[in-house]
């Protein structure tokens, strides 16, 4: 099929704004009255709120507002169980954990009220680890609970028993993913505003803006109808922004005072009160027959869900069963188990725990082909999944183009050539490793309800299009995805489409950007709207112009009326069809509800409409005195469907490439004691530009046109980090013969793999 | 902390405000001045998104005290598009895929500004140097780094 925009680079529509500093962000939001909001957080890990003396706060001038425990409602909410609270007046159970929250006329007045606020504290005994957390005699978080296991995950499929009773090779090692920060540029931010008819306006920095509303509805008793949530650009998300506890304390302030609260966090409280990454304890159990095709799977998995529950318990199912539609095995058991602990509570970071699991299985798979001397291009070949698969779980690949991505990315590398020459002689030494990768684009049990998206797409008078879309760009350029979609569709330059800043009160529901899901499931909503749009606007043409709809051709902005043998612009034409309607313009509707199912009580039924798959090859070389290590090479082969946006998908790549570099390699909240030392942005160590393999990142694109995705695409956002930490992970081993199965792998570890080898 | 008067030239043009000498430059420009173009990330100098020229030289706003400015010339993201067109730097940042959630975008093309005024043909080691300061969690640089050679090229014509 021919194009004229899908699969060609198209700047971002929104590039404009950004680059002249004119996009505004929530923490750009100013309000004439609006108040400054500051939360006040716990000092301690585990403590008992004894009493809380706000009097000499209140006193402080620009004082309007103070809440805490004892004068808000103490009803449960929660995203996933329901352990959340506006305020406790019970327990803090984090460092960072709010206590109380202040609105004043100005920042300083707030702060200063914060320090006037006294609260006595009873301190209660931690506990930091999640494994320690399951210990029967560990402190309880929650005293209402039996222990602190806040969800245990379990599937078993096939005979696990019997197939590695089966196994010519047996392997079994534990992993272990670290808690690390998403580090999005613009911090957590909401501006909340009391509205007409009693109703508040939420500026939010969200992920989410449909379901933040829902939820955010139940934590202050009101109707969805009653919050209109704006999402203006979004600075970086990456999996923190979706519900957070901040922009709940500035709705109750904002409708206590009667005035806008502003609530931006400071870089420390991004850092010790966000959504980090939910770390984990992997252990990994393989039998495979000798050739390598794996037989039987069993995996446990302990992960911390930090004081309360955001998505931890969603992660941990995840890094449990999704890695089954990688490779083909009928036999697997998993259990896993998402732990209370005294820490932050942890939540979506790209990836969503598959990430974490592919660090233990693309390893574990390395680590086999080592010992047993077959090749691991070989050995993921066979296992591999192919198109038409159905997993043991019931998933069903539709497009796949995995094999394709293994032979790309392979011979791009020079794989077998590398693995004889590279040279491992002097101090500094150089290895290639792999990984594979899966993921989904949408899943359904995100959202118990259902999985789906609506959009709009109006065509107004001088023949632009406008999308009207819930789902939230967060600078992916989701935005001008949707807009490259519909402009196709409708047969528009795309200049003339844009895609509407999501605002509840206009804009269709929709889940928002997580699960790799938007570009899919939204972006076929668009297409869905589009098609609509188009049948009403030839329909109309024919009316208008006297002409059969079969000989009417809209494309690049132009309607070639074959009959007549003439062409006009879409301009001329749409004022004649729209002043026919009375000035209206042209409204497409449409929905994407994808054929997939709640899995049942044996987590059993295909969840995603498509599947992504990559594979990476990394190029390393080591320090071997000093443990640093430089990525010389990476080649990132990805089966994305469609390519929409040349531009835009190789932007995703770099980004989650880099991104998943930095988790391998660097980055590491530090907690002692539950008191994270490393709370900046200095401290804790981003790649920056001098850290990044410049211009030898290779992207590959492969296109199994997906029958589900818009124009083919699936999704690229997590797929592009999942297999990143293990690639480079397994580079290091064929470099230097350290396996390093803890995250990060710093130039200590190394090292000291290195010195424990010689011994 | 009691007030005093800041002279200085902002964006080619003289200003005097009255504020507190030890409040950040940033919270000058952002809050009293109404420029939001400079973004604020950090508050402490660690994340480059307030970048702006003091003389020339890329600084970190919300490190300079405001009383700091005394003098000096002050230039902004708000003017390089000064007169409806773009920089050409900001051309290519838009053109070479440079600008993802946009962030660390003017910070990053002040960088590159002050880069380019001082060494109009940098190679690729000066051009991570520049930015190294400049921290983005979406790109991972690449398409910034062309973008930046890409402006060199466009203005050196």
């Amino acid at each position: 099929m021919e194009f004229d925009i899908v699969g060609k680079s198209t700047p971002l529509l929104d590039g404009l704004e950004k680059v002249t500093g004119r996009a505004r962000y929530v923490t750009d939001i100013r309000m004439e009255g609006m108040l400054h909001g500051k939360i006040l957080r716990s000092p301690h890990p585990h403590a008992r709120i004894v009493k809380i003396d706000t009097s000499k706060a209140e006193k402080v001038s620009g004082v309007r507002g103070i809440i805490t425990g004892f004068n808000v409602p103490q009803h449960k909410f929660g995203t996933m169980l329901q352990d959340w609270v506006i305020l406790p007046n019970d327990k803090v159970r984090f460092v960072g954990d709010e206590v109380a929250a202040v609105a004043a006329t100005s920042e300083a007045a707030a702060l200063e009220a914060l320090e006037l606020i006294e609260v006595e504290y009873e301190v209660l005994p931690a506990v930091f680890d999640q494994e320690e957390a399951m210990s029967p005699d560990a402190p309880l978080l929650y005293e209402d609970k039996d222990d602190n296991i806040a969800t245990t995950f379990q599937v078993e499929r096939g005979d696990v028993d019997g197939a590695f009773a089966e196994s010519d090779i047996i392997f079994e090692d534990d992993y272990e993913t670290s808690q690390v920060y998403q580090a999005h540029l613009e911090p957590m931010a909401a501006v909340v505003a009391p509205a007409d008819y009693d109703r508040l306006t939420l500026w939010l920095s969200t992920q989410v803006p449909s379901m933040s509303r829902l939820r955010y509805a139940e934590a202050l008793g009101v109707c969805a109808e009653d919050l209109r949530i704006i999402k203006p650009h979004v600075g970086g998300g990456f999996g923190a922004k979706f519900e957070y506890k901040s922009h709940i304390l500035a709705a109750v302030l904002a409708r206590r005072t009667g005035l806008p609260v502003r609530m931006v966090n400071t870089r420390d409280e991004d850092f010790i009160a966000g959504n980090p990454r939910v770390p984990m304890k992997i252990r990994v159990k393989l039998g495979l027959k000798k050739d390598g095709a794996i037989l039987a799977k069993d995996v446990r998995i302990i992960a911390g869900n930090g004081a309360r529950t955001v998505y931890g318990p969603a992660i941990t199912s995840t890094a449990c069963y999704r890695i089954d539609s990688l490779y083909k095995v009928r036999n697997v058991r998993s259990v896993g188990y998402t732990v209370y602990t005294n820490m932050i509570p942890t939540s979506c970071f790209r990836g969503f725990g598959n990430a974490q699991m592919h660090f233990a299985m693309e390893q574990a798979l390395d680590a086999i082909c080592h010992e047993n001397g077959l090749d691991p291009v070989e050995v993921r070949r066979i296992n591999g999944v192919y198109p038409g698969y159905v997993s043991i779980h019931g998933w069903e690949i539709k497009s796949c183009a995995l094999q394709e991505c293994v032979d790309q990315a392979v011979e791009a590398s020079g794989w077998y050539e590398k693995k004889k020459t590279l040279d491992k002689s002097g101090a500094k030494k150089r290895g290639i490793g792999m990984a594979l990768c899966n993921h989904v684009s949408g899943n359904r049990p995100f959202y118990r309800p259902f999985d789906g998206s609506s959009a709009l797409v109006r065509l107004t008078p001088e023949g632009k299009a406008i999308v009207f879309t819930g789902e939230a760009d967060l600078g992916q350029g989701l935005n001008t995805a949707f807009a490259i979609i519909a402009a196709e569709a409708v047969g528009l330059p795309v200049k003339d489409v844009r895609t509407a800043a999501v605002d509840t009160d206009i804009s269709p529901f929709g889940l928002g950007s997580f699960a790799t899901r938007a570009t899919t499931i939204g972006g076929r909503a668009v297409y869905e709207a589009a098609v609509n749009l188009k049948e009403q606007l030839v329909s109309h043409i024919a009316k208008v112009y006297d002409e059969k709809p079969e000989n009417i051709k809209v494309r690049k902005g132009e309607v070639a009326l074959e009959g007549k043998g003439e062409t006009l612009p879409i301009f001329d034409v749409m004022q004649k069809v729209s002043f026919s309607l009375g000035g209206a313009s042209l409204v497409g509707q449409g929905s994407y509800v994808p054929d997939t199912v709640l899995p049942d009580e044996n987590k059993y039924g295909n969840v995603s409409p498509a599947y992504p798959f990559a594979c990476h090859i990394a190029e390393v070389e080591v320090d071997t005195e000093t443990g640093s290590v430089n990525i010389i090479n990476y080649w990132a082969a990805h089966d994305v469907g469609r390519v929409l946006n040349q531009q835009a998908l190789e932007g995703q790549v770099e980004g989650g490439v880099i991104m998943g570099a930095g988790w391998a390699l660097m980055e590491e909240m530090i907690v002692k004691e539950g008191h994270l030392v490393n709370p900046k942005l200095h401290d804790y160590w981003l790649p920056t530009s001098m850290d990044t393999p410049i211009g030898k990142i290779h992207s590959i694109f492969l296109e199994s046109v997906d029958p589900n995705g818009p124009f083919g695409a699936k999704g690229i956002g997590e797929p592009s980090l999942n297999p990143v930490a293990a690639a480079i992970a397994n580079a290091i081993f064929d470099a230097t013969g350290a396996r390093i199965k803890k995250l990060p792998i710093s130039p200590d570890k190394i090292v000291g793999a290195l010195v424990n080898k010689k011994l | 902390m009691d007030k005093q008067v800041v002279s200085f030239n902002l964006n080619g043009e003289a200003v005097r405000v009255r504020c507190d000498p030890f409040s950040s430059l940033l919270s000058l420009l952002r809050d009293r001045l109404g420029l939001l173009g400079t973004k604020a990330g950090c508050g402490r100098g660690e994340c480059g998104a307030c970048t702006v020229l003091l003389d020339g030289l890329a600084v970190n706003a919300c490190l300079v005290p405001a009383g700091k400015a005394e003098g000096l010339n002050v230039e902004t993201i708000e003017n390089l598009s000064r007169g409806g067109s773009l920089h050409p730097i900001q051309e290519a940042f838009v053109e070479k895929g440079a600008v993802q959630c946009g962030f660390c975008t003017p910070g990053m093309v002040m960088s590159a500004h002050a880069l380019l005024k001082s060494d109009p043909a940098p190679g690729r080691e000066e051009i991570r140097k520049a930015i190294s300061g400049n921290l983005c969690r979406c790109s991972g640089y690449v398409q910034i780094e062309e973008a930046i050679a890409a402006a060199a090229d466009k203005l050196k014509d």
